[in-house]
């Protein structure tokens, strides 16, 4: 099979390939591509040598810069930006098939690749698409989301960060910004700031591609209760931008976000596959520990077993579907669900752990602990599962809206929280 | 194994067809105006069976209860997922009628059974709705059968519950033979039978106890394979049934969100209320990822490993979640869910029977120990 076109880089791939198809090209190119010392360390299964490689600052950016140049990590995006002009289930059997490699991009670039990518294709002027889109395809810049704030949580379209218009065009932008993940570390941000004050407060809101090298822009780690400190509160003091910026028109910002909170919810679920998951690497741990002999705590575990088999086959299914119900709605479901799951294993997890999981050797460490401290990431970020169950009732059910006083007044007439 | 209907027919996992959504909508239509939920308990109430002219005419009109079983015995050659989107509408109006039992239970005992007699006898009956019949099994665990069959192939022993089992046309009883475990067609009139009706949890489903002392039977199908066909069978009905069940929750959520978004309290909608549109919400959840249990088993070839998976999988996602959302859809009715007029306790008690019906949801977990521990999950 052909799997590179003549004179470039890029994987040739039809947008509506069969699986087989797509599979046996990512992996006909991902052998040809892939380092050799890389692909051994995937056979026998060493991920900390793949993990060591990816992390290596010479040889990972080298990797992920060959990897965007073949269209791979990004096939959803349109062929004319460099990626594959796949549908979403398409392009999940690419991601699907560079996971088994570690060839996928990291994690961490989730906001970049995916909350940014998706928000710049959508609503990028022809000269942010050139500037941005390409050092996001291959992983050269890293972003952050630079949305809640001390005073706007939940209730997000809350915001008072400012932007200010300045006589010479550009904006001024003061305020507070927080739960901003690798603030500290990215090149750019997703800003969302208010822009007219006497608007009804989704209406007078703008959203900006924010350089966080811009004077001004301060992240101040914050230590969460995990004791990592992976996120920040980002201060914003007399930061001057250019127009060319802003993204989206002038105070239609609020609609600008919703394209980036439905590529949040919609990716916080997990890949479209039915396969082995979190639970069955607890499955894993229990036979290990002895804790699997415990007929309660197996059959809690295969209630979990069951519940991330059910999620995956759901995510399968909302790949396929075409319009079943709102997107949002859609993805409220499987987020609120995940969360759930997220936390039922977390709690699972240390249960598994010899004499109660509450203490071991200091140079063993306990990712068990490690993971029931950071369950509850789940149902907080990317909006609170509460504020998941108001979007299903409401989009899903039909059910009335909560009542929001302030929705329509002026931003500036509001009460102060 | 038996694959009934190769992957182009069935088409990929969750991909509906125009054909699908045609199908569903000629059965909603037939069921609105036939047995809508007021015509099921009206037949509780009269201690009916149910609706005899109904099954003909959806034999003759609709053609459902051959719709997936093969061409050459009356059928119309559709598929198990077919058959689901049936059920599933079945399962929003509680239609009683023996359809889980004769066409879930009973016909693919006698598809997978490989008996080309037994089938060409039988199922072009089930087709043309003219014969019921109900599967009896006293225990799904294949060591524990305490019916017999002795040399000559004469049953004895007690059912405790049969589903429909009071007036099915044919009995397919699992009796432990000389070759195990097996299959076993009996005539409801053949001596040494008794079937005693009993009161039933769910109204609107009829169940027996059926006692055989040295009745005659014929054994069904290859010697040494009767347990592997009848696990088969219980896969294909655990998918049908999970398919109802999904029907049930659609219907109760409905039901429920209707009655929160127009019963008024302190001057507004009930469903104004974060306490009842949180528990609505996580209904709603329930009911979605149900339909994804359902759905993706009844995608996978019919007697395959991956269906049998998945049936499991769904039993025990299905039946945990149709009892919580019958508990929710009381709950959040408040007084008038606890009546007996309204509708609410009537898919309590479906859910609770449904539950037991084929083994219980901590059984089917138990079944997925080797899934989960060793085998993973068949392809």
């Amino acid at each position: 099979m052909t799997v590179t076109e003549p004179g470039t880089d890029r994987v040739a791939l039809a947008a509506d390939a069969a699986d087989a198809e797509i599979v046996a090209a990512v992996e006909g190119w991902l052998q040809a591509h892939l380092p050799e010392d890389w692909q051994d360390a995937v056979a026998r299964g060493d991920l900390a040598a793949v993990e060591a490689i990816r992390e290596d600052p010479e040889r990972g950016p080298a990797w992920f810069d060959l990897l965007g140049d073949s269209g791979l990590a990004t096939p959803t995006w349109p062929v004319e930006h460099g990626g594959l002009g796949m549908p979403a289930d398409r392009g999940a059997v690419v991601t699907e098939t560079l996971a088994r490699y570690r060839a996928e991009r990291h994690q961490r670039d989730f906001v970049g690749l995916v909350l940014a990518g998706h928000t710049i294709l959508e609503w990028g002027t022809p000269e942010q698409k050139a500037e941005r889109l390409p050092a996001l395809r291959r992983g050269r810049e890293f972003w952050c989301q630079l949305f809640s704030e001390p005073g706007a949580g939940s209730d997000l379209a809350g915001l008072s960060t400012r932007a200010v218009r300045q006589d010479d065009g550009t904006w001024r932008i003061d305020g507070q910004k927080v739960w901003n993940s690798y603030a500290h570390l990215a090149g750019y941000g997703l800003l969302m700031a208010r822009t007219d004050p006497a608007a009804p407060k989704h209406r007078g809101i703008t959203y900006f591609l924010l350089d966080m090298r811009t004077p001004g822009v301060e992240p101040r780690p914050l230590r969460q209760m995990t004791g990592d400190a992976e996120f920040n509160e980002t201060f914003l003091t007399d930061v001057v931008i250019p127009d060319s910026a802003r993204i989206g028109p002038v105070n239609q910002g609020w609609s600008v976000a919703i394209t980036t909170l439905m590529q949040e919810r919609n990716g916080l679920s997990g890949r479209p596959a039915v396969g082995p998951g979190e639970a069955d690497r607890l499955v894993g741990r229990a036979v290990e520990t002895g804790a699997w002999e415990d007929p309660v705590l197996r059959d809690r575990l295969l209630e979990a077993y069951v519940e991330e088999k059910v999620l995956q086959m759901t995510t399968v299914r909302s790949f396929v579907a075409s319009g079943d119900a709102a997107p949002t709605a859609e993805g409220s479901i499987r987020k609120l669900a995940h969360s759930v799951l997220a936390e039922r294993l977390g709690v699972l997890g240390l249960d598994l752990e010899p004499d109660g999981g509450t203490a071991w050797d200091p140079e063993a460490g306990s990712e068990a602990a490690d993971r029931f401290l950071a369950m509850k990431t789940y149902s907080i970020a990317g909006g609170t599962s509460e504020i998941q169950r108001n979007i299903i009732a409401e989009r899903v059910l039909g059910l009335p809206k909560d009542p929001d006083p302030e929705r329509h007044l002026p931003f500036n007439e509001r009460g102060r929280s | 194994m038996v694959h009934g209907v190769d992957a182009e027919q069935r088409g990929p996992e969750f991909g509906w067809t125009d054909e699908h959504r045609a199908l569903r909508a000629t059965v909603r239509g037939i069921l609105a105006e036939r047995a809508p939920v007021a015509r099921a308990r009206e037949l509780a109430e009269a201690g009916e069976r149910h609706d005899p002219a109904l099954w003909s005419s959806l034999a003759r009109d609709v053609g459902l209860q051959g719709l997936a079983l093969p061409e050459r015995h009356g059928g119309s050659g559709g598929t198990l997922l077919d058959l689901a989107i049936a059920v599933e509408e079945m399962g929003r109006v509680l239609y009683g009628g023996p359809f889980l039992s004769t066409v879930g239970l009973a016909a693919p005992v006698l598809l997978l059974g490989d008996d080309e007699r037994a089938a060409a006898t039988y199922l072009p009956e089930i087709a043309d709705g003219v014969l019921t019949a109900a599967l009896a099994v006293d225990t799904w665990v294949e060591d524990r059968v305490a019916v017999t069959a002795d040399g000559a192939g004469a049953l004895t022993g007690t059912v405790p519950v049969v589903l429909d089992g009071a007036d099915a046309d044919l009995l397919v009883v699992a009796a432990c033979g000389p070759d195990g475990v097996a299959p076993y067609l009996v005539e409801p009139g053949a001596a040494g039978v008794e079937r005693t009706p009993l009161e039933t949890l769910d109204l609107t489903r009829r169940a027996a106890r059926i006692q055989l002392a040295v009745t005659p039977a014929s054994p069904l199908g290859a010697p040494g394979r009767g347990w592997e066909v009848l696990a088969a069978a219980r896969a294909a009905a655990s998918v049908l049934l999970a398919a109802e069940q999904v029907g049930g929750m659609t219907a109760a959520t409905e039901l429920t969100a209707e009655y929160a978004r127009t019963r008024r309290q302190f001057g507004r909608s009930i469903g104004s209320f974060q306490g009842v549109k949180h528990r609505l919400a996580d209904m709603s959840v329930r009911v979605e990822l149900a339909h994804s249990a359902a759905y993706w088993a009844a995608w996978q070839p019919l007697g395959s490993p991956a269906q049998a998976y998945g049936a499991a999988i769904a039993r025990s996602y299905c039946g945990d979640a149709f009892l919580q959302t019958g508990l929710d859809t009381i709950q959040l009715h408040g007084g008038i869910g606890f009546t007996w007029e309204h509708d609410a306790h009537l898919y309590l008690r479906r859910a609770r029977a449904d539950r037991t019906l084929l083994g219980t949801p901590v059984q089917a977990r138990a079944e997925l120990v080797p899934a989960a521990t060793t085998e993973g999950i068949p392809a």
